[in-house]
């Protein structure tokens, strides 16, 4: 027998109380235009790495030597590129990263989030003072049925994914199912989600959709244009299949304050990780939904996450958030994303959806980069795609995308059907 | 690909709000450069109408222009119509009419000349010409209508290609101008660039002159060998011969001509259109459209290959490569990101192949920076409209990434004039002003 979720989510709690976060700092980053194709350029992904961390470092004015510790994350280059070694490719970027200790870390959708958490964990055991950390995917490189069978291995393959079209979108249709079931889900909210999202990534230089038409009436149509993908995800429910890399740089309290003299700021202006949660579920969609039959949250592992980062960070809930990066894969996680976050009761999504408290200039934009459906997805680099809009909204630099007077952004990516759950609070 | 230096500020808001365009007439709605305008403008227009000759031909650019949205809800907000049975009626309610037919002068003033008869005189009148001139299309025409009328060049295909020219006449409303390059940047996504009233404007003037060099250059060297040393690792995406047979020979023959004759400048013989090409052309080769131009396929399928000298083709399998190994090296090096390293590799490389290629990309810097002035204010334009209309490493990239004083050098053992921006400029200048383009995604592995 399988102890209950809610044992296991008490159990977290108290490890949660124990832990002290100490500082760590986001310098900055670079994130790679997400509507390149880089197999039509004819690239090796080690080119979309070179250009994100050279464009971090040029970026954050840091020279190449003062890297110490390089991370990568990465789902699958073992299948779309047939190369692993992710780490040892931060060798070919630069001359002066010889000898650099690297790795690489995988998990699923959230294996850019899990780089970010391991070079933060060796900057507060003080093994190093400054982390490089990329996440990186090239996913042009097959096609959309093999690329779709390639996703199916963040799920359980042979029990979830093997011999399906598509499974990813199927799972998070069942997941939309799950909140019909439950609540009751309309598709004209979800279609209202993809619409900001799209929306917002028209603002966005870096979106892979800027130019794409989308719009509400879109977003609801039924023909050829927007068949459906698996039950009630269509094609405008999706995220993207993307080719990116993004890379930002991870202080210690040490390093950033060198860095901020140097540069002439104030150490406190400088964005911190102040807080983060990590989670992770049973990886069979199933037995996650069967596990979570009495608990408000469809999936309490990822309501943990959410609530463990802003308790980390000091904040008592998600009024204290001023933007929201979150994993919208599809549009049912985002919907999902918007009441485990605490933005409505459990099971009213739709509330702030039809209040307009998700948009851009509501009360909590969720998004404001266009999330994955608008932005992108090159799964490896979304997390850090997330910290980084997330530090370049409390920094004042996201242009068009800019969330007035933001202080704190909070993310959440996930990895798998709700399996594995990252989330990370930025601030100043 | 999506500038913001053209009109992407506070500033915008307040031109946006100083009209309104909720209706536009497309005129040639069938025409590829018609249904394809008409696709971007139901992106974001209450109310399109396409116009053609008949209305099942505006019906079927509609149902083109459905595919190239990809939804059919855009067409709930279209009617189409005949010339014979609509044109008068939906000129008049139309705040733009948006001129897409055949590229000829007289046909296009017989159609500007019923727009003035009907059109409200607050109405916007747009060309899509790529290459008459926009003055001369104004002549004689209203007051309110010269005022109101200016070229809008979109590049085929427009829902792709956003790079957009944006010519006024001399009695063009300068409000106007800042307007439609607000609404066209903002609503529309384009990359906007302002141009002069020259021929070709900005892109083809430039474009051209190294696609028509090429063709000059393939008659000694063939187009094989020519494409491969102008070839993608040199920042294009399509190479050069294969674009001008995608874009057809009769439409690169009016282009340069028309540039040749009325722009003679320090480069006009590469301008000069190959004799082969016009006795070609006289037997029916068109490029892609009639089934081949410098490349094509033999009924059984193989690749085949003009020889301009013979006017015949030969299989591709039997021209042999000669030994261009420096092109290798640098392909490489783009496909790990190391552009800067390729393109020096590139300015150093020797031999006569290497002689052709630096010709023709240090011809490409030379013509481009001498234009400034003369059909753009400043390189930014040019460098904008070779980046987002041709899908070309912008000179400016070029200088950047090959180094000032190799591109100088370059130019000077080509035997051409060295700008004066580039005489003048100190090493270590960077030309390419825009943070927001990924100048990497230009130069593409072979």
């Amino acid at each position: 027998m399988w102890v209950s979720s809610s044992s296991l989510r008490e159990r977290k709690v108290l490890v949660k109380e124990m832990t002290q976060v100490p500082e760590v700092y986001v310098l900055g980053g670079y994130q790679t235009d997400f509507a390149r194709n880089w197999s039509k350029e004819k690239k090796h992904f080690v080119a979309m790495m070179r250009e994100a961390v050279k464009g971090a470092l040029a970026e954050t004015k840091v020279e190449p030597g003062e890297i110490e510790v390089a991370h990568t994350g990465n789902f699958a280059a073992e299948l779309y590129s047939k190369q692993g070694h992710l780490g040892a490719f931060f060798l070919e970027i630069d001359p002066a990263f010889s000898g650099l200790p690297t790795s690489r870390h995988e998990a699923a959708c959230a294996s850019g989030s899990l780089a970010i958490q391991a070079a933060s964990a060796e900057i507060e055991a003080h093994r190093y003072d400054l982390a490089c950390v990329v996440g990186v995917e090239q996913m042009k490189t097959v096609g959309a049925g093999e690329g779709g069978d390639f996703l199916g291995t963040a799920a359980w393959y042979e029990l979830e994914a093997k011999g399906i079209e598509f499974p990813f979108p199927k799972l998070f249709g069942k997941l939309g199912d799950e909140y019909d079931k439950r609540y009751g889900l309309k598709d004209e909210h979800l279609a209202e989600i993809s619409t900001i999202n799209y929306a917002n990534a028209k603002l966005n230089p870096n979106a892979q959709t800027r130019t794409w038409y989308m719009n509400y009436d879109h977003a609801m149509s039924r023909d050829e244009f927007n068949g459906t993908i698996g039950g009630r995800i269509h094609i405008s429910d999706c995220s993207q299949v993307t080719d990116g890399a993004v890379a930002v740089l991870l202080a210690s309290p040490e390093y950033a304050k060198k860095w901020a003299d140097r540069n002439g700021v104030s150490l406190s202006d400088v964005p911190r990780i102040k807080g983060w949660g990590h989670n992770t579920a049973r990886i069979r969609f199933e037995d996650k939904v069967a596990e979570s039959a009495n608990d408000d949250y469809v999936l309490p592992h990822v309501r943990s996450t959410v609530t463990s980062a802003l308790k980390r960070a000091g904040i008592a809930d998600v009024s204290g958030i001023d933007a929201i990066e979150t994993h919208d894969c599809f549009t049912t996680s985002e919907y999902m994303a918007i009441d485990h976050f605490g933005i409505t009761a459990p099971g009213e999504s739709w509330k702030a959806i039809e209040e307009g408290d998700i948009a851009l200039g509501g009360k909590i934009p969720v998004n404001p980069s266009g999330g994955l459906i608008g932005a992108g997805h090159p799964v490896g680099a979304t997390g850090v795609r997330q910290l980084l809009d997330g530090h370049k909204q409390v920094t004042g630099q996201a242009g068009e995308y800019q969330v007035e007077g933001a202080k704190n952004v909070q993310t959440l990516n996930i990895g798998g059907s709700g399996t594995t759950s990252v989330s990370f609070v930025i601030g100043t | 690909m999506l500038s913001t230096t053209s009109a992407a500020s506070s500033k915008s808001a307040d031109l946006l709000a100083s009209r309104e365009i909720k209706h536009v007439v497309v005129l040639g709605a069938n025409g590829a450069m018609g249904l394809g305008s008409g696709a971007l403008f139901t992106t974001a227009v209450p109310r399109v109408t396409f116009l053609a000759r008949t209305k099942e031909k505006a019906d079927g650019g509609l149902a083109a222009a459905v595919k190239m949205v990809r939804s059919s809800t855009v067409a709930k907000r279209v009617d189409t119509g005949s010339y014979e049975a609509d044109f008068d009626r939906v000129v008049a309610e139309a705040d733009l009419i948006f001129e897409a037919v055949t590229e000829q002068l007289d046909l296009k003033q017989e159609f500007f000349d019923r727009i003035d008869a009907v059109r409200r005189p607050d109405s916007i009148v747009a060309t899509v010409t790529s290459g008459l001139s926009i003055n001369q299309l104004a002549a004689g025409r209203s007051d309110s209508f010269r005022k109101n009328f200016l070229g809008l060049h979109f590049f085929n295909p427009p829902n792709v290609i956003v790079g957009t020219e944006l010519v006024a006449g001399k009695d063009t409303d300068p409000k106007l101008v800042d307007f439609i390059d607000a609404f066209c940047t903002v609503r529309l996504g384009r990359a906007m660039v302002r141009t002069a009233d020259t021929a070709g404007f900005a892109g083809n003037r430039v474009g051209f002159k190294v696609l028509n060099e090429c063709a000059i250059l393939a008659e000694e060297h063939g187009p094989l060998l020519i494409d491969e040393l102008v070839g993608p690792y040199t920042g294009r995406a399509m190479t050069p011969l294969a674009t001008v047979d995608l874009v057809g020979w009769d439409i690169h023959r009016a282009i340069v001509d028309n540039i040749y004759e009325l722009a003679p400048d320090e480069a006009h013989e590469t301008l000069k259109l190959p004799q082969y090409m016009s006795e070609l052309m006289g037997k029916g080769v068109l490029g892609r459209k009639t089934g081949g131009g410098f490349f094509g396929k033999d009924d059984g399928g193989n690749r085949i290959v003009l020889d301009p000298k013979t006017q015949k083709y030969v299989a591709k399998a039997s021209i042999s490569r000669p030994d261009l190994t420096f092109i290798d090296t640098i392909s490489n090096l783009h496909r790990v990101g190391r552009y800067e390293e390729g393109m020096k590799a590139f300015a150093a490389a020797t031999g006569p192949y290497a002689a052709i290629a630096h010709k023709v990309i240090a011809g490409y810097i030379s013509y481009s920076f001498h234009r400034v002035g003369e059909v753009t204010d400043d390189i930014s334009g040019i460098d904008r409209i070779m980046g987002f209309g041709f899908n070309w490493a912008p000179p400016s990239v070029l200088v950047d990434t090959i180094g000032l004083k190799a591109t100088i050098q370059m130019i000077e053992k080509a035997g051409l004039p060295v700008p004066p921006a580039l005489a003048n400029a100190q090493e270590g200048t960077k030309f390419f002003d825009d943070p927001q383009v990924n100048v990497g995604k230009f130069f593409v592995a072979a």
